[in-house]
């Protein structure tokens, strides 16, 4: 129908570009039009019809007469045509298997052997291909979706290669566009681009999920400490299923860690949950995130994923300074011996000139009170400082107390008292700016009064806080506390800070309690009381609330705290791609980024992998060392990072990972119609559903690519100029009857 | 009614020779223990507490025998303020000038986690009160023991005592032991007698001979009664300006009493 009356088909408008093939100037054209204009306008004029009739009868022939006057300049569609039979049109079938899911393969199959094959073969050489993990000729049209990966960039890069040495005129890619390889980045996508092959897409299967819960993404820590208390963020999506139960659970092989009832959400929406865990003893652990399967769900092979968290075998050591002996110096202790990886190595100052050891390595160890060296005081991951002025620390030591945070990548809490914060000066000293509050410049600061604790909303989100695994109880539990016996006034939170804990105080006044923020590669913190002891004492002795609150703030206070080789990788786990990134930041002795290092990476997989492998070092990245390395088998790798300079080692890190092949061609099963139509549009190709595909090879012939001809098409002559103009006199005939105006 | 007027005999002659010796002694050691006025500063508060345990005495034949001898109140208060004098000048912890005064009835005990009794050999806890100080003990309190003699008076502490734990068994501390060296080295130890021993030609009371530093510890090994029996630091304690009462006893009750403190607040 279009054809009939536009003469050419919708492709030709579509991909040419307007030319006027009289070859008289354009400029002419516009003056004719003006002069046309202005004889309508001096006609109607002289007139006696009301203002609005003249204007819409002058503009009726004005445009007729504008109308003739473009079709007599001959107006023409100019555009690139493929020589027939002299380019090859590339047909990609997409065999993975999300591909066999609703019979998509068959129904691309159909389509191909029932006439488009036929009719792209009618005007073009057609070379079928099929692509999971990568491109491969097939012989005929494939019936089986079988591939474990869906890779369209590979796919398609090869595709596109092929016309180095065939003139490819276009790609016809039949997928559901449900990549599994980390999708079509913008540096693909330009290259595509480059070689001007038009990429058309036909899209397969439902856009929608239907009758489906998936696992649509399990954030979990990559490291931890052994029991420490982990978090799990769950994102699932679902269909069909609203407002019904669902238990997410959490398995460490046959043990279930945790377990959590969820209620659905809206078809299509998406729920995002966090599940609480302890992370036991140390080792390598995979762990496996499902929902347990609804009845009547269509794929339940998308309800679970495995992340790898690797539970570090290390005892971070703390080291806390008090400056005079105070019950919470008592409990804190306590509660860090029920801790078995935890170490706190603690310096009490008892008269002027004496200070108790507990908790000490060696006789040697702090034998001289508080660190004044590198090497004696970045041996710890944490420091406590208690109610200690700032005046008892030195220069140096100041220095090193901010570099073991900003360099080192510690972390350091600061304790209320009658000689902390304020109180004790150090709202004047260097430190002052590390510090996530603004303190106070006056005195008074610190009460003996009762004082009661409240989370904030960012405190209820944070494990930091966390007494109960419920987050609705912990808040509770945390309102039920008993008094603290101090507090102290910590002046206003700093820009990025997070006020995790309120006070209360007797008079109704509130002021922060907990408060956390990093600063360079560390971390501090400022608990503005000396009396959380009250919350051990006051309470029922089975009670665990000071201990594993004390606990968990000492392990986020040195549990993140890196050594001098820190090995890191993109991902846990590496689904359908064998190339893993390798990276390492090390540090010399001093903790300055080490550019002179020699760093290997001791690699061990399944099935007896094992490989060693040397990273270099990172342009403009001092102390950075990269490497890639190909993990083919599937399973769990452990790669030992190793450093050294100068002959001496200068530390060694692990990482953890874990390769999986054919897991994620069952999760984002729907067709992803917008990464076929990004692909499609990016490459001047068109997306089609496969009711539309049979005018395919009517819009290949026009391309750019391979080798191709212009054409000129003249459209002057179509019928539906001259109807266009037939019916602009008509109308015009038809209101000055209605008017009376003949 | 001859056996009514002999007994009143014996009681009287016991009674007046106790008066005589209590005479002579007040002679010498003329302040009472008892003052009422509150010390300066006892108003303030502060991070460290000395907190002496009231208790009920355990009655016998009558028990008019028994609470001579005494009880919760011996050397109150005059004992505890001295001491606190010299934590306050040798130690930097920030203590109250004033004792504090506490029992096993009401909560209030859960407030000083350091507990002194005096007189241990002298109380009968009732078996909540004795489960209330295991649950004291449990949640990290700490008491320390004073003044009781011999082998009956242990007796009479320990029945008492294995009411609330009787799980738990009764050692010497080792010498080696923290609480003998978290401030003070005291390797080297002796027995710290009472007035009642003045002139001191003796230290011991009953057949309290040898003075023993014993203890009960928690699951994790740490002292949490600190039992010093067969020796009066009170005494020391209250006396130790006195230029009659010897400056040896008093100096290694007051390091006693401060390692323990520091050990209660550090373990």
């Amino acid at each position: 129908m279009f054809q009939f009356f536009f003469n050419y088909p919708l492709a030709v408008y579509r991909k040419g570009t307007l030319v006027l093939a009289s070859g008289w100037p354009v400029w002419v054209l516009g003056l004719l039009a003006l002069v046309a204009a202005a004889v309508v306008t001096w006609l109607m004029l002289g007139k006696n019809f009301p203002r609005p009739r003249m204007l819409a009868l002058g503009a009726l022939q004005w445009a007729a007469l504008a109308l003739l006057l473009v079709l007599l300049w001959q107006p023409a569609l100019s555009v690139s045509a493929l020589k027939p039979q002299q380019n090859v049109v590339a047909v990609v079938v997409d065999t993975s298997a999300s591909m066999a899911l609703e019979n998509r393969i068959g129904e691309a199959k159909g389509l191909l052997d029932g006439g488009l094959l036929s009719r792209l073969q009618a005007k073009f050489p057609v070379r079928l291909y099929q692509g999971g993990r990568a491109l491969a000729r097939a012989g005929q049209v494939p019936a089986k979706a079988d591939q474990p990966v869906t890779q369209l960039r590979d796919i398609l890069t090869a595709a596109t290669a092929e016309s180095a040495t065939l003139p490819i005129g276009a790609i016809v890619l039949l997928s559901d566009g449900a990549d599994n390889a980390g999708g079509l980045d913008s540096d693909i996508m330009d290259s595509l681009r480059r070689t001007l092959i038009p990429i058309h897409t036909i899209g397969f299967g439902t856009e929608t999920i239907r009758n489906d819960v998936e696992i649509t993404d399990a954030l979990l820590p990559s490291r931890s400490l052994p029991d420490a208390r982990l978090a799990a963020t769950v994102t699932l999506r679902q269909s069909g299923f609203a407002g019904q139960l669902a238990t997410i659970t959490l398995k460490d092989g046959n043990t279930t860690l945790a377990s959590r009832a969820v209620k659905l959400p809206g078809d299509g929406q998406t729920l995002r949950e966090v599940v609480e865990f302890q992370a036991g003893p140390a080792g390598a652990k995979p762990l496996r995130v499902a929902v347990e399967p609804l009845e009547g769900e269509t794929n339940p092979a998308n309800n679970a994923l495995t992340r790898l968290v690797h539970v570090e075998d290390r005892k971070p050591r703390i080291l806390y300074i008090e400056g005079e002996p105070r019950w919470e110096l008592k409990f804190i202790r306590r509660a860090a011996e029920l801790d078995k990886n935890l170490e706190l190595a603690s310096i009490l100052r008892t008269t002027e000139n004496k200070f108790y050891r507990q908790g000490i390595g060696d006789p040697k160890e702090l034998e001289h009170g508080f660190p004044d060296s590198i090497d004696e005081l970045f041996r710890y991951e944490g420091i406590i400082i208690g109610n200690v002025e700032a005046g008892y620390f030195d220069a140096r030591q100041q220095a090193l107390i901010k570099e073991f945070v900003d360099r080192r990548g510690g972390g350091v809490l600061f304790l209320g008292g009658r000689a902390a914060l304020s109180e004790g000066g150090w709202n004047s000293t260097g430190l002052a700016e590390m510090l996530p509050l603004v303190l106070p410049d006056r005195k008074l600061t610190f009460h003996r009064e009762p004082a009661t604790v409240e989370l904030t909303a960012g405190g209820r989100d944070s494990l930091l806080a966390r007494i109960e695994s419920d987050p609705q109880k912990n808040a509770a539990r945390w309102l039920s506390l008993p008094y603290l016996a101090d507090y102290q006034e910590a002046g206003a939170p700093k820009p990025g800070a997070s006020v995790l804990a309120e006070l209360k105080t007797g008079a109704g006044k509130r002021s922060p309690f907990l408060v956390t923020h990093n600063y360079g590669r560390g971390r501090v913190a400022v608990l503005a009381s000396g009396g959380t002891w009250r919350w051990q004492m006051a309470q029922d002795h089975r009670d665990m609330s000071h201990e594993v609150f004390w606990q968990q703030l000492l392990r986020w206070l040195a549990g993140e705290t890196g050594g001098r080789v820190s090995a890191v990788s993109s991902k846990t786990v590496f689904e359908d791609d064998p190339r893993i990134p390798l990276r390492a930041e090390v540090r010399d002795r001093n903790y300055l980024p080490a550019s002179d290092a020699v760093v290997t990476a001791h690699v061990m997989g399944p099935e007896g992998v094992a490989d060693e492998v040397t990273l270099r070092p990172v342009d403009n990245a001092p102390g950075s060392y990269a490497a890639e390395w190909k993990a083919d088998k599937p399973g769990s790798y452990l790669v030992e990072t190793t450093a050294r300079q100068g002959g001496a080692e200068l530390g060694r890190n692990v990482l953890t990972f874990r390769r999986e092949d054919g897991v994620a061609e069952n999760f984002r099963t729907e067709q992803n119609r917008e990464l076929l139509e990004r692909i499609a549009q990016q490459t001047g190709g068109r997306y089609w559903k496969p009711s539309q595909a049979a005018a395919l090879a009517a819009e290949i012939e026009y391309s750019d690519a391979g080798i191709s001809v212009k054409e000129t098409h003249a459209i002057w002559n179509a019928p539906a100029a001259f109807l266009l103009l037939a019916a602009l006199k008509a109308a015009e005939w038809l209101l000055r009857r209605k008017w009376g105006a003949v | 009614m001859r056996k009514l007027l002999a007994g009143l005999l014996l009681v009287s002659a016991l009674a007046g020779t106790v008066w005589a010796f209590q005479r002579g002694v007040r002679s010498i050691f003329r302040d009472d223990d008892y003052d009422p006025a509150p010390p300066p500063g006892h108003a303030e508060h502060t991070e460290f507490y000395f907190a002496r345990l009231r208790y009920q005495m355990v009655g016998f034949g009558g028990g008019s025998v028994w609470r001579m001898r005494g009880g919760w109140t011996t050397d109150y208060p005059k004992a505890d303020r001295t001491l606190l004098k010299g934590i306050r000048r040798l130690t930097r912890i920030q203590a109250n000038p004033m004792e504090r005064v506490v029992d096993l009835i009401s909560d209030d005990i859960y407030n000083y986690p350091f507990v002194y009794v005096v007189e241990a050999g002298h109380w009968e806890l009732p078996d909540a009160q004795a489960k209330k100080l295991r649950e004291f003990t449990d949640r990290g309190g700490f008491l320390m023991t004073d003044d009781f003699h011999g082998t009956f008076e242990w007796e009479v502490f320990t029945t008492s005592l294995n009411k609330g734990f009787g799980d738990r068994t009764i050692n010497d501390i080792d010498d080696a032991d923290p609480i003998f060296h978290v401030l003070y080295d005291l390797t080297s130890r002796f027995q710290v007698p009472g007035l009642v021993n003045f002139p001191f030609d003796k230290t011991y009371e009953y057949d309290g001979f040898e003075p023993k530093w014993r203890a009960v510890r928690d699951d994790r090994g740490r002292i949490v009664v600190g039992i010093c029996h067969n020796m009066d630091l009170g005494d020391a304690y209250e006396w130790a300006d006195h230029p009659r009462y010897p400056e040896k006893y008093a100096s290694q009750a007051y390091r006693t009493a401060i390692n323990y403190i520091i050990y209660a607040m550090t373990h």
